[in-house]
């Protein structure tokens, strides 16, 4: 892999017995922001899995050049907090991964912990179980989590979701953080307003077919479909 | 579908009553009189309880103030709730050990199924067995009642434990495995917290049931108030033991309140605020003065 490429597909063949899309090849810089767009159903949420080691693939392989264990920050779709636990402690659990062994350990994980909160807008509630707060503050905390780890790669699956367009510009400036450092964002979202002028990147997934076009182009393309 | 649960049922029913019939070989005259000599024999010899079980021991001399701390009642109870505490806390960390390893969700088949078949062999035996097996190699005496309760905790709780844990939502897991948590980390602070309710419950389950186990497990010389028990049944003398059953039932009723109390401060409707007794009577006494209030009100604007 050559430098600055944190992910490399190769004709990576998603889905669950049958193939859903058609063989991927591709690869993600540091820094890259992609999101994943197409209806329902379609493969998705299943890409992400994949990526995220989840979900074997049917064919095909995919390498990430990580600096080891801990360097992948993952929101699934339920966003996968542990509901009785504090709101200190699920973001802790992203800064545990992004933490090597070391001294200072204890005091890094800390400080990351609590520089997430405040990003976020959820250190009043640190010390409240998860399964109190409402949905949008839920999401807040799942992102806190991946912030507190400093991933090298981000995979989110509409991790967006029923936020309101205050919560959403926090997330996203949150997580524009996060790039600036290098981190490259996957992401599959539904509501193709919220990333289009935060992608770099979109990734369609439609009808058994798999595109890859840079903002431009995508928004040039979706420019002349309205002219026609 | 009403009628088909009441047809199962009858169908059930009448094969216990024929399973019921064969084991007694058609014999129900047994039963005649059986209700008279129950109350003959709660009459003559358990009734009234025989509360000396209270008092000081003649031997050794009590040299406690109150004579209560020197009784039958209170050493065998304290020894049998003894028991029972060290027993829960040593099976409940043994449980948590294996049911981590038995539970599909978190370790690869290889490892959980002789873990499961190795909790249930322990569990296979009753603590009533556990007891005889220590008894016959260490001795009579508590410790061998710690060990059989806790061998039978293990396996019970173990059994409990893995089941929770493999019915918990997955997606706290996958994330914690994305994002590259070791498996001992995402036992520790996701599984343990995520089900800490259960495991709370669980733990209070099991030292309210170790606590009636342990006067069982008395009978056979492994410490605790069935010694006291079997030792009154030896000599005939049912209002002793009346007395200490009476004992054992408030103790254990006491220990059902007390594990109440303790699960209602994790339960998710410990997220509400629970009405007490004394706030009921407050709102009750406050409602009833407002009642008052607008009736005077609506009588002097009727005035």
């Amino acid at each position: 892999m050559s430098d600055g490429v944190v992910l490399t597909l190769d004709g990576l063949v998603i889905g669950y017995g049958e193939p859903l899309v058609e063989p991927i090849s591709l690869t993600v810089e540091a820094g890259e922001i992609i999101a994943i767009l197409g209806p329902s159903g379609i493969g998705k949420t299943t890409l992400i899995r994949t990526l995220a080691g989840l979900v074997r693939p049917l064919s095909g392989h995919f390498d990430m050049d990580l600096d080891g264990r801990g360097n992948l920050g993952y929101i699934p779709q339920r966003l996968g907090l542990v509901r009785h636990a504090t709101v200190a402690h699920n973001v802790a659990l992203g800064a545990r991964c992004g933490v090597k062994w070391s001294k200072t350990m204890f005091q890094e994980r800390k400080e990351r912990t609590q520089d997430a909160m405040r990003t976020l807008g959820i250190e009043e509630k640190a010390k409240e179980p998860v399964r109190r707060l409402s949905g949008g503050q839920q999401r807040r905390v799942a992102t806190a989590r991946t912030l507190a780890q400093r991933p090298q790669l981000m995979l989110a699956d509409e991790f967006l979701g029923e936020l309101d367009q205050d919560n959403v510009d926090t997330v996203l400036s949150a997580v524009s953080g996060l790039v600036n450092n290098g981190t490259s964002v996957i992401m599959v979202e539904h509501h193709e307003d919220n990333v289009m002028d935060f992608a770099t990147r979109i990734w369609e997934l439609k009808d058994g077919r798999f595109l890859d076009a840079s903002i431009e182009e995508w928004q040039s393309k979706s420019d002349l479909g309205e002219e026609e | 579908m009403k009628f088909r649960l009441l047809g199962i049922f009858s169908v059930l029913l009448i094969l216990a009553w024929h399973t019921l019939d064969g084991l007694v070989e058609g014999d129900w005259g047994r039963l005649e009189g059986g209700l008279a000599n129950l109350s003959i024999f709660f009459s003559e010899s358990m009734w009234p309880p025989n509360w000396s079980v209270l008092e000081a021991r003649s031997y050794p001399v009590c040299d406690e103030k109150i004579e209560f701390f020197c009784s039958v009642g209170y050493l065998g109870m304290m020894e049998t709730l003894k028991i029972a505490f060290v027993s829960t806390i040593l099976g409940f960390v043994g449980a948590i050990c294996l049911s981590s390893l038995a539970a599909r969700n978190l370790t690869p088949l290889y490892i959980s199924i002789p873990i499961r078949v190795f909790l249930s062999a322990v569990r296979s035996l009753p603590s009533l067995i556990w007891a005889i097996l220590f008894v016959i190699v260490i001795g009579f005496g508590p410790l061998s009642g710690v060990l059989a309760m806790t061998f039978y905790t293990v396996g019970y709780l173990g059994k409990l434990q893995y089941e929770v844990f493999e019915g918990m939502q997955n997606d706290p897991l996958e994330a914690g495995r994305a994002m590259g948590l070791s498996r001992p980390s995402i036992f520790a602070f996701i599984v343990i917290p995520e089900n800490s309710n259960h495991l709370l419950s669980q733990l209070m389950f099991m030292f309210e049931y170790n606590v009636r186990h342990g006067t069982v497990i008395g009978i056979v010389g492994a410490g605790g108030i069935g010694y006291y028990i079997s030792t009154y049944l030896k000599f005939l003398q049912y209002d002793k033991v009346f007395a200490l059953l009476i004992l054992i039932f408030v103790v254990v009723v006491l220990i059902d309140l007390l594990s109440l109390m303790v699960r209602s401060f994790v339960n998710e409707e410990g997220d509400v605020r629970k009405p007490t007794w004394l706030n009921m009577i407050l709102r009750a006494k406050a409602k009833r003065n407002a009642s008052a209030n607008a009736e005077q009100s609506f009588s002097s604007n009727v005035d």
